[in-house]
């Protein structure tokens, strides 16, 4: 197992290149096994893993360039853990999904495997640079994603999304090297170790610069309000896969980043900056809702919701409580499951219909029933049903995030009423009602390869709505001992106090 | 005991799986029916084994495993069976079972038979979840699950298409389906942050931990709570001005509004209350319950205004309701908690009657629900008569009656706690309440035979199905006589209410003068609707133009004032956020891009390839240097 987090990353990549050999006609298949191998790695390693232990496990490192302190370093504790799973499992089923004549079925593969690797590397990595190298990778293959297989529209969403994301990340670049600078200046050695950087204090102007470039690069991924326009677009041009991917896996490193960075190596920053986080956290999550009432088309109205629901793990991410951050952490988990089922379950009726608009369809609860259902399933934990994946995080991060303010809690609460406002609208429109096309009437129901893809996301979303202990008991340990290091790093009494491990602590 | 808890929990849950996931496919098992009814009935059993236990050894308290922890919250999944809990308890699986049995026959004929039972009996679970939870989050799940299970059956007939306001109300089942869960949500977010206030003062939701605390915490704090929680209760028992999914819920089936919108789920909101009784009783929130209790007698006026003039024969039964669930509160809220609950139980056994009996004639009129277009039914349908006459009777509070006894006692609740106004409203709303249920029972089974005009011919229910409501039927008349044991058992849990002795002699004095109204109702209905011949009913259409009319015809114009108000403006204001979207911040974005595009574009003629070109740019570059570094040292 000493190398199992090395082979996490790169087996995909491996057999993305070696993928290239593959007979056209069994790339689909390979492509499974190959994700599938790699689902079970991250079984593995969940296995394997001490969930008693709060820090980094499996830790590699090997210096690459030394005199510039950039190593290959990658741990993973109880925040990483799960969303390496998720990406493995989200990337299985999404290929489980793709239909058999998908064009240069080849291609897509290998893209997706590489993919793999990207999301898998940003995730484990403990270096800088190596975070970065992974964290700009994984833009190529979604580019090519959304610029070969999209929709009409697709280059310039795919131009969009890659410009956009890619200038606030060479902010983010220039706030790493200036972290490495003032570690050098501070220690006199250079050092781009995550866990160097911890140690690091620094003083509040310098966390200050600091916080606004890491912020540019993570805010436009998340994508927090004002920076979330790529997103309809590469959603509205994406095929499904991409779609799914992109905002059951891309997005969380947004906020991962926030979690992994901004907290620990600026605590002071990062509570200072709290109330503007809060601000643009709320707008996002009412004015997105809102919009995606507006929505006439089935898939804007998901995409819309996702930078809502963004906005809700954002909230917890800066509660800067156990309860809130915890359950920020399950809440990437969960809402990757909800909204990854929820594109592909878009993507069924797009591929049927060749239409998304929700006006085109009505009544599809009588013809299709089994899809009705799955949907409904997955509208519930969306919209935060108890019992469902999607209640617990939601409910954590509002109980979070009560502490730290009542009114903003008030406001983030609406999104009980809102999300059920947009989602439930949606379920009318498309499944409620007369069939108003009678060429509607004859629709297959979901087939073996659809029911295989989206059964194992229904199974996750009761089991972890019903049982969250395996889940939520790592994060909880990994989440706490994050909130002691902030608290210890500190240099303010303000944000010593802003910061809650426990409250029997503090009485 | 603690087997029997699960039993009482889970078999519902059983005969939910059963039906969805093995005969969802096929349209109509009976097996489903039968194997569903006999599963809450052995729910029922246990619920009943579990009171006699309780009432001889005490509440049982498991707990089945943890659910949700982090940080230093820790929910279980752990289960209360008290006094209250197992009176709410047999109330759901009592009622559930008849309703469950009723079923089998009303949806005989329905396409999705299997679809509508394996709703209806997670719906029953969701409801025990709710009562037996021994913590805020479980109840919560209860919550939510009966707002789920409520949003599928209202929205049962899903096919149907909307129709504009004018011609129906409710506009369509999916329509109606959806404001009941939206109301509700918002009536959850005030519950959650209840919840929150809960957790970050006591640090527990645990019941015990938290009814324990109760005294340790500020005044101003405890006011939130109970301000909190009975938002979250006013959305599920549809009180004032969250009350208008109640009649429109009125779209799903009739057992459905039967059991959920009149016996049980309508009474969680009431059942909050009661459970949280150590809170609502402290000194420091009594203007809350006063509030509470005044909502309550608003909300029981205000809905029985509604019901005197109301068409439908589900409107009508659903307004009744909700006055009735008003009464609920202003016990309640006068801190007379078991009396509150008795209401509970009483108002459960005859509405689902009524309800059960509406169903009847809208089975036998082929669903037609316009009373107007009824009457001299009696002859055809003599056990739906005699059973909709006693639940009439009961919910009319006559003597003898269940309603007698414990509406009577909520009335002397607000005359002893010298709430004269809450007083007043009550009794007139008594006499109102006896007006409406008759003219309803005058308009459908007595007087002129209209429905042969137009068409129909009705027969009465399977003879099964009305065995099956006898049940109700006693217990609308006799449940009643045993309000002294009910009082012995539940106040071993709930405070008891004592009547001061200065004015409990004049108690007779009270109820008869509500009896007397109520027979008043009773006689002006009969005299004006049970006429036959010449003295038949006529329509008064000059009335019906006035005002007064129009304003209680259209429910005072609060569903209009909804729509024009708040979700037309939320439409409006959803596009246009839509068009600021695409047009000012992605606009914005776009707008960078092209700007660094042009920019590159203008500049491209500097690149000309000609030498002397660039030895000219060169020579302006330089200059701008030198003006650059002039500037600079003279500032510097």
């Amino acid at each position: 197992m000493d190398y199992i987090l090395s082979i996490l990353i790169f087996f995909p990549a491996i057999a993305g290149i070696l993928g290239f050999v593959v007979d056209k006609g069994s790339a689909k298949a390979y492509g499974v096994s190959v994700a599938a191998i790699e689902l079970l790695l991250a079984l593995g390693l969940w296995a394997s893993f001490d969930t008693t232990n709060p820090g980094m496990q499996f830790t590699e490192f090997s210096p690459i360039i030394s005199q510039f302190g950039i190593s290959y370093n990658v741990g993973v504790d109880g925040i990483s853990l799960f969303i390496v799973i998720m990406a493995a499992l989200i990337t299985l089923l999404g290929i489980i999904l793709l239909r058999d004549d998908t064009k240069n079925m080849k291609n897509m593969i290998v893209s997706l495997l590489f993919l793999e690797m990207t999301m898998v590397g940003v995730f484990l990595s403990l270096d800088a640079i190596i975070f970065y190298m992974f964290w700009e990778l994984s833009l190529v293959p979604m580019l090519y994603i959304i610029g070969a297989w999209g929709g009409p529209d697709r280059v310039y969403a795919a131009v969009k999304f890659f410009l956009y994301t890619f200038a606030g990340s060479l902010i983010m670049l220039v706030g790493l090297l200036a972290m490495a600078y003032l570690f050098h200046l501070e220690s006199g050695i250079w050092s781009f170790n995550l866990l160097d950087w911890y140690t690091l204090k620094l003083t509040t102007n310098q966390q200050f610069w600091l916080f606004l470039a890491f912020f540019s690069g993570f805010a436009i991924k998340v994508p927090m309000f004002p920076f979330h326009t790529w997103l309809p677009w590469a959603h509205g041009q994406a095929p499904t896969i991409g779609s799914v991917i992109l905002a059951a896996v891309l997005l969380k490193m947004g906020t991962y980043g926030f979690v992994r960075f901004s907290l620990p190596i600026l605590p002071d920053a990062s509570v200072t900056f709290t109330p503007f986080i809060m601000a643009l956290s709320l707008i996002m999550v009412i004015y997105t809702a809102m919009v995606a009432f507006a929505q006439k088309d089935m898939k804007q109205v998901i995409a819309y919701s996702s930078v809502s629901h963004m906005g809700i793990i954002m909230i917890g991410v800066f509660a800067m409580n156990a309860e809130g951050l915890g359950g920020s952490i399950f809440l990437m988990l969960s809402h990757g499951i909800v909204s990854g089922a929820l594109f592909m379950l878009v993507g069924v009726i797009y591929e049927r219909t060749g239409t998304k608009i929700m006006d085109e369809f009505g009544g599809l609860a009588a013809v299709m029933p089994v899809y009705a259902t799955v949907f409904g399933v997955m509208l519930m934990a969306s919209v935060g049903l108890p019992l469902t994946i999607g209640f617990v995080g939601e409910f954590l991060v509002l109980l979070g995030f009560y502490k730290v303010s009542a009114i903003g809690t008030i406001l983030a609460g609406t999104t009980i009423i809102i999300g059920s406002v947009y989602m439930l609208a949606l379920f009318k429109k498309s499944f409620f009602g007369p069939v108003r096309h009678e060429k509607n009437l004859g629709l297959k129901d979901l087939d073996r390869r659809e029911l295989t893809a989206l059964l194992p996301l229904v199974a996750i979303v009761v089991w972890l709505g019903v049982y969250p202990k395996p889940i939520l008991e790592p994060i909880d340990n990994s989440v706490k001992a994050l909130l002691v290091q902030m608290e210890n790093h500190a240099q303010l009494e303000s944000t010593k106090e802003a910061i809650i491990v426990s409250k029997k602590e503090v009485k | 005991m603690e087997n029997l808890v699960y039993i009482a929990l889970f078999a519902p849950f059983v005969g939910s799986l059963f039906a969805g996931l093995f005969f969802a496919r096929s349209p109509k098992t009976h097996l489903v029916g039968v194997v569903n009814s006999s599963l809450i009935g052995i729910a029922f059993i246990a619920a009943v084994t579990l009171a006699l236990h309780v009432a001889e050894h005490g509440a049982v308290h498991v707990t089945m495993m943890s659910w949700i922890s982090a940080g230093d919250l820790s929910i279980p999944f752990g289960f209360l069976v008290d006094e209250v809990s197992v009176t709410m308890m047999l109330v759901v699986t009592l009622v559930s079972t008849i309703v469950h049995i009723y079923s089998t026959g009303y949806m005989n004929h329905d396409k999705a038979y299997n679809r509508f039972f394996a709703y209806l009996s997670a719906f029953v679970f969701s409801m025990m979840i709710l009562v037996m939870s021994d913590n805020f989050a479980g109840l919560f799940i209860g919550w939510e699950g009966v707002g789920v299970c409520s949003w599928l059956l209202i929205g049962f007939w899903y096919h149907k298409e909307d129709k504009t306001f004018e011609e129906n109300p409710s506009i369509s089942p999916s329509w109606a389906a959806n404001e009941a869960f939206i109301m509700n949500r918002v009536a959850d977010l005030g519950m959650l942050v209840g919840i929150f206030l809960i957790y970050w003062n006591v640090g527990s939701l645990q019941y015990d931990v938290v009814f324990n605390a109760l005294p340790h915490l500020a005044d101003g704090l405890l006011v939130s709570i109970a301000i909190a929680l009975f938002i979250g209760a006013m959305g599920k028992s549809a009180q004032f001005p969250l009350h208008t999914w109640l009649t429109d819920a009125m779209e799903g089936p009739t057992p459905v509004s039967a059991l959920i919108h009149a016996a049980t789920m309508v009474t969680a909101g009431v059942f909050l209350v009661i459970r949280a009784n150590p809170l609502y009783s402290l000194e420091a929130v009594h203007g809350v319950s006063m509030f509470i209790a005044s909502l309550g007698a608003f909300v029981a006026f205000y809905a029985a205004s509604m019901a005197l003039s109301a068409r439908d024969i589900k409107r009508i039964v659903a307004l009744s309701t909700l006055s009735q669930l008003g009464y609920m509160f202003a016990a309640a809220g006068l801190g007379a908690y078991w009396i509150a609950l008795f209401h509970l139980a009483a108002h459960a056994f005859f509405k689902a009657l009524l309800f059960l009996g509406a169903g009847n004639v809208m089975h036998a009129m082929d669903d037609e629900l316009d009373i107007f277009k009824m009457g001299g039914m009696k002859k055809v349908m003599m056990g739906s008569y005699v059973y909709m006459g006693i639940a009439s009777f009961a919910l009319a509070g006559l003597p003898i009656m269940a309603g007698f006894y414990s509406k009577d006692a909520i009335i002397e609740t607000a005359f002893n706690d010298g709430s004269f106004i809450i007083w007043a409203i009550l009794v007139i709303t008594a006499g109102m309440t006896a007006f409406y249920s008759f003219r309803q029972v005058f308009f459908t089974f007595h007087g002129e035979e209209r429905y042969k005009a137009l068409g129909f011919h009705p027969h009465d229910m399977y003879k099964y199905v009305l065995v099956a409501m006898a049940p109700l039927a006693i217990l609308a008349i006799s449940f009643g006589w045993f309000m002294d044991n009910f009082h012995e058992f539940i106040t071993k849990n709930l405070p008891d209410y004592e009547m001061s002795h200065e004015t409990h002699h004049l108690a007779p004095y009270l109820g008869g003068l509500v009896i007397v109204l109520a027979l008043t109702g009773i006689f002006i209905a009969w005299k004006k609707y049970a006429g036959k011949g010449a003295n038949a009913w006529k329509r008064d259409e000059e009335f019906e133009q006035s005002f007064i009319y129009k304003l209680v015809a259209n429910q005072y114009y609060v569903p209009r004032f909804y729509d024009e108000f708040i979700v037309q403006p939320y439409t409006m204001a959803s596009k246009k956020f839509w068009e600021i979207d695409k047009a000012v911040v992605d606009g914005f974005v776009d707008l960078i891009g092209k700007m660094s595009y042009k920019s590159g574009d203008v500049s491209r003629g500097m690149q000309t390839g000609s030498l002397s070109a660039y030895l000219n740019w060169m020579g302006v570059g330089a200059l701008l240097l030198i003006v650059a570094a002039a500037i600079t040292a003279l500032i510097g």
